[in-house]
C-alpha cells in the first residue's frame, strides 16, 4: 500500500517536472526565433543598400479572403509567375475568418507576404509596409484609401468597391407603373413610398423583399444612418464619437428619424410582412430575379446569382432616402466602399519578398493582363482611373454611374466595433417583428454605442 | 516488478510505462488548460506580440456583468434540461421497443442510430431546409397555422427547433447504450419475476430500471456534456438567431473571443463554463453512483 502512495507522489513530482521542462522548452524556442528574425532584418537592410534586387525565384504568399474567386485568382497568379519568375503561394481562408487566420499565421511566424484585410487593419497596422509611393497611388480614386491611411501614409491597396442600396428590377417596376423608370426620381420618402404603393397594387409582384440577416440589417442598412449625418467626413465621424460618448440623442436626430421612416416603409410593404425573419439569403435573389418583387435591399455581390436566374434582367440601385427633401445629402447617394484591402507584411518578410509583393499588386491593376483578370475574371469593379476595361453588367454599371457623379456615401460600417453589426442587427430584427417599438430601438442603439470603449 | 525496493528502480518502472503518456497528456491537455487560465488574467488578444499586461480579475468582472452571457447561459440550461429529458426518455423507449422481439428490430436499431452518423453541420442545414421550406409547404397545404410560418423566425420556435434536432440526433446513440444495459440484465431474474406473476410494468420498475442505473449514468452524463457544449447544430441551424436569442453558451463564447475580439473575457467565460459543467457533471455522476444496486 505504502509503495502505491509513494508511487503516486512520485508521479506527481514527475508530472510537474515534465510540465516545467516543456514550458522551458517553449520559451526557449520563442527567444531563438526572435533573434533569428532580428538577424534577418539586419541582413535585409544591407541588401537594400546594394540597390537593385533580382526578384526571379522569390517566393511570396497571398492570403486570399475571397473564396468565390479562388479558381480565377489562381489562373491570374500563374500567369504572373510565368511573366516575372516570382513564385506565388495562395493561402485560402479555409473557413476561418480573416482575423483568426491572420492571428495564427502571424503568431507562428508564417505571416503571408500579401494579405487581404478589412477591419483587421487596425490590429495589424504596425506590421505593414508603407505603400504611399506605389505607382498605382496616382490612379486610385479619391477617398478610397482613407481607411488605411495613418499619419499620411497609405498601407493598403483597395481591392475593389462594393455598393449596396435598394436593387430594383426594371421590368417589374415598369410593368407596375406603366412608364419608363428613371432611378434618379426616387430621392425622397414620398417618391419611394409612391413606388412601393404602385408595386403593391400591381397584381404581378410584391413591393420589396427584406433579407433579415443581421449583417444585412446591422452592417448595411444602418450605414446611411451614420454616413448621411453630414457631407463633411469629420463631422459624421464626430457623430459616431458622440454616440460613443453618449452625447447624441437619436430621438432628436433628424437623419435617424428620417431613416426610421424609410425602415417603416420597408416594413409596411415587405413581401414577408407576416413573418419578416423567415426568409433566408437565397430567397432574396430568387424573389427579385424571378420578378416576384420590384425592390430588394442588398449589394452588387448578389449579381452572379441574379444572372444565373435571369441573365437578361435589368437591375440597378436606388438610394435609401433619409428625408423627404430630395436635396438632402444621402437621398441621391448609395453606399459605396472598399470591402477589403491588399496589404504587404513588413515585420516578417524579407526585402525581396516585399518588392515582389509590390510588383504583384502593380501588375494586377496597371498591366493589360492584370486588368483583364481583375475585371473579366474576378468580376471586380475597379477603383482606379487607368482601367481600359469596364465591367458590363447592369449592376456594376449602376455603381459606376453613382461613382462618376460622386454620389457615394462612405462605408461608416468599417468603423463599427466588431460586435456592432450583430448588436444593431438584432435590434432591427426585433423592430421588424414588432417585439420592439421605436423607443426600445433608440434605447438599444444608444446603450450599445455607449458601451463601446 | 511491483516490489522494487529502491526509489531509483521505482522511477525506472514508472518511466518505462508512464513517460510517453504523461508527456503527451501534459502537452496536449494540461498545458493548454493552464495557459488558457493564465490568459484570462491578461490583456492578450490572440497573437504573439500583442500587449501582454496583467489585469487581475478584470476579465472575470467583465464576464460577470455581461447580461448577454447570463442570458445565453440561461437559454443553455433550459436547452440542456429539455434535451436531457427528451433524449433519454425517447432513447429508453426506443431501446425497449427494439429489444422486445418485434419484427425487423435490427433494421430499426440501425435506422434510429443513423442520425447520429450525420455530422452536426450537415444535419443543421438539412433541418433548416425542413423547417423553412418543407414544413411550410405542408402547413400551407393542410392549413395548420403553427406549421405555416418558419419556426426559425421566432425566438421560442427556433429554441424548440434546436431541441428537436438535438433530440433526434442523440436519441439513437443513447438508445444503443440502453440496449447494452437491457441485454446485460440476467435473464433468470426476469424469468423468476415472470413465474412470480410480476406484470411487465412491475418488472420494468423493480428489475430493469434499478439494474440499468449504470447505463443511465453514462447516458445522462453524455447528454449533459453534449448539450452544454453543442456548437455545430447551433451554428448551422439558427446561427444564434433570430436576434441572438438562440445563441447557446459555446457559441456565445466563440463569438465573443473570435468574432468580437474580446479574447480575455471570452476565455474567462469559457473557464466559468468549464467550472459549471464540471460541478454539474460530478454531482450527477456522484448521485447516480449511490443509486446503483447489485442483482
Amino acid at each position: 500500500m505504502s509503495g502505491g502512495k509513494k508511487m503516486k507522489k512520485l508521479s506527481v513530482w514527475f508530472l510537474m517536472l515534465v510540465a516545467s521542462l516543456v514550458l522551458f522548452a517553449c520559451s526557449g524556442d520563442d527567444q531563438s526565433e526572435e533573434t533569428d528574425a532580428g538577424n534577418n532584418n539586419q541582413g535585409d537592410a544591407e541588401e537594400t543598400n546594394e540597390g537593385d534586387i533580382d526578384l526571379e525565384g522569390t517566393e511570396i504568399s497571398i492570403l486570399l479572403g475571397k473564396p468565390e474567386i479562388a479558381g480565377q485568382f489562381e489562373t491570374a497568379v500563374d500567369e504572373f509567375s510565368d511573366e516575372t519568375g516570382i513564385d506565388v503561394t495562395i493561402i485560402p481562408l479555409a473557413g476561418a475568418n480573416a482575423f483568426e487566420k491572420m492571428s495564427s499565421l502571424y503568431s507562428s511566424g508564417n505571416a503571408p507576404t500579401i494579405s487581404m484585410m478589412a477591419a483587421e487593419f487596425e490590429t495589424f497596422q504596425d506590421r505593414l509596409l508603407d505603400l504611399s509611393n506605389e505607382p498605382w497611388m496616382e490612379n486610385v480614386q479619391p477617398g478610397m484609401t482613407d481607411f488605411v491611411e495613418v499619419d499620411g501614409k497609405v498601407y493598403g491597396q483597395p481591392l475593389t468597391v462594393e455598393a449596396f442600396g435598394f436593387i430594383y428590377n426594371k421590368d417589374v417596376i415598369e410593368a407596375a407603373t406603366g412608364e419608363e423608370f428613371d432611378p434618379s426620381t426616387i430621392n425622397s420618402h414620398d417618391s419611394l413610398e409612391a413606388l412601393m404603393i404602385a408595386l403593391d397594387e400591381y397584381e404581378g409582384a410584391d413591393a420589396i423583399h427584406v433579407s433579415p440577416m443581421d449583417w444585412s440589417l446591422g452592417a448595411h442598412l444602418t450605414n446611411p444612418l451614420f454616413a448621411a449625418q453630414a457631407e463633411d467626413r469629420d463631422e459624421r465621424h464626430q457623430f459616431m464619437q458622440d454616440m460613443i460618448d453618449g452625447n447624441a440623442s437619436l430621438a432628436e436626430n433628424d437623419v435617424f428619424l428620417g431613416w426610421m421612416k424609410t425602415i417603416d416603409i420597408m416594413k409596411e410593404y415587405n413581401q414577408n410582412a407576416a413573418s419578416p425573419l423567415a426568409p433566408q439569403y437565397d430567397d432574396g435573389p430568387s424573389a427579385i430575379a424571378n420578378g416576384e418583387v420590384g425592390l430588394w435591399f442588398m449589394g452588387n455581390w448578389a449579381y452572379p446569382q441574379l444572372k444565373e436566374i435571369d441573365p437578361e434582367g435589368e437591375y440597378g440601385f436606388i438610394p435609401v432616402p433619409i428625408s423627404n427633401n430630395p436635396e438632402d445629402y444621402g437621398n441621391s447617394q448609395i453606399s459605396v466602399g472598399v470591402p477589403s484591402y491588399w496589404v504587404i507584411d513588413e515585420s516578417q518578410s524579407s526585402t525581396e519578398e516585399q518588392e515582389a509583393a509590390k510588383e504583384f499588386l502593380n501588375w494586377l491593376v496597371s498591366t493589360e493582363r492584370g486588368q483583364h483578370h481583375y475585371v473579366n475574371e474576378f468580376s471586380l469593379i475597379p477603383v482606379f482611373d487607368n482601367f481600359e476595361i469596364e465591367p458590363q453588367d447592369p449592376i456594376s454599371q449602376s455603381v459606376l454611374d453613382y461613382m462618376k457623379d460622386l454620389n457615394t456615401l462612405e462605408w461608416m460600417n468599417l468603423y463599427y466595433p466588431a460586435d456592432g453589426f450583430p448588436a444593431m442587427g438584432a435590434g432591427l430584427q426585433q423592430y421588424l417583428v414588432d417585439i420592439w417599438g421605436k423607443e426600445e430601438l433608440i434605447n438599444d442603439f444608444e446603450s450599445y454605442w455607449e458601451s463601446v470603449e | 516488478m511491483y516490489n522494487e525496493k529502491k526509489t531509483i528502480d521505482k522511477l525506472k518502472v514508472f518511466l518505462t510505462f508512464g513517460l510517453i503518456p504523461v508527456f503527451v497528456f501534459s502537452v496536449v491537455v494540461l498545458l493548454p488548460i493552464l495557459t488558457g487560465i493564465g490568459m484570462t488574467f491578461t490583456t492578450w488578444t490572440g497573437f504573439s506580440g500583442s500587449l501582454l499586461e496583467f489585469v487581475g480579475i478584470e476579465n472575470y468582472k467583465e464576464a460577470f456583468v455581461d447580461t448577454r452571457f447570463w442570458g445565453s447561459l440561461g437559454t443553455t440550461l433550459r436547452y440542456v434540461f429539455y434535451t436531457l429529458i427528451f433524449t433519454n426518455t425517447i432513447a429508453f423507449g426506443l431501446a425497449l421497443l427494439v429489444t422486445s422481439g418485434m419484427k425487423g428490430q435490427n433494421f430499426f436499431r440501425m435506422g434510429f442510430f443513423t442520425p447520429n452518423l450525420i455530422g452536426g453541420i450537415i444535419l443543421g442545414f438539412i433541418w433548416q431546409f425542413i423547417f423553412s421550406r418543407v414544413m411550410i409547404y405542408f402547413g400551407d397545404f393542410l392549413n395548420i397555422d403553427i406549421l405555416s410560418s418558419s419556426w426559425l423566425a421566432g425566438p421560442d420556435t427556433s429554441f424548440w427547433a434546436l431541441v428537436i434536432v438535438s433530440v433526434w440526433q442523440n436519441s439513437g446513440y443513447m438508445m444503443l447504450i440502453y440496449i447494452a444495459g437491457l441485454m446485460g440484465i440476467n435473464k433468470s431474474l426476469l424469468e423468476a419475476a415472470d413465474l412470480d406473476g410480476a406484470s411487465t410494468w412491475r418488472q420494468m420498475w423493480n428489475i430493469k430500471v434499478p439494474l440499468m442505473i449504470p447505463s443511465f449514468t453514462i447516458s445522462l452524463f453524455l447528454t449533459l456534456q453534449r448539450s452544454f457544449l453543442v456548437f455545430d447544430v447551433n451554428l448551422s441551424l439558427t446561427n444564434g438567431g433570430p436576434f441572438r436569442s438562440t445563441e447557446l453558451i459555446a457559441m456565445h463564447i466563440y463569438n465573443e473571443a473570435f468574432l468580437y475580439q474580446n479574447y480575455g473575457s471570452g476565455q474567462a467565460k469559457a473557464f466559468i463554463l468549464f467550472i459549471i459543467v464540471a460541478i454539474i457533471a460530478v454531482t450527477q455522476v456522484g448521485i447516480m453512483k449511490k443509486l446503483e444496486v447489485e442483482s
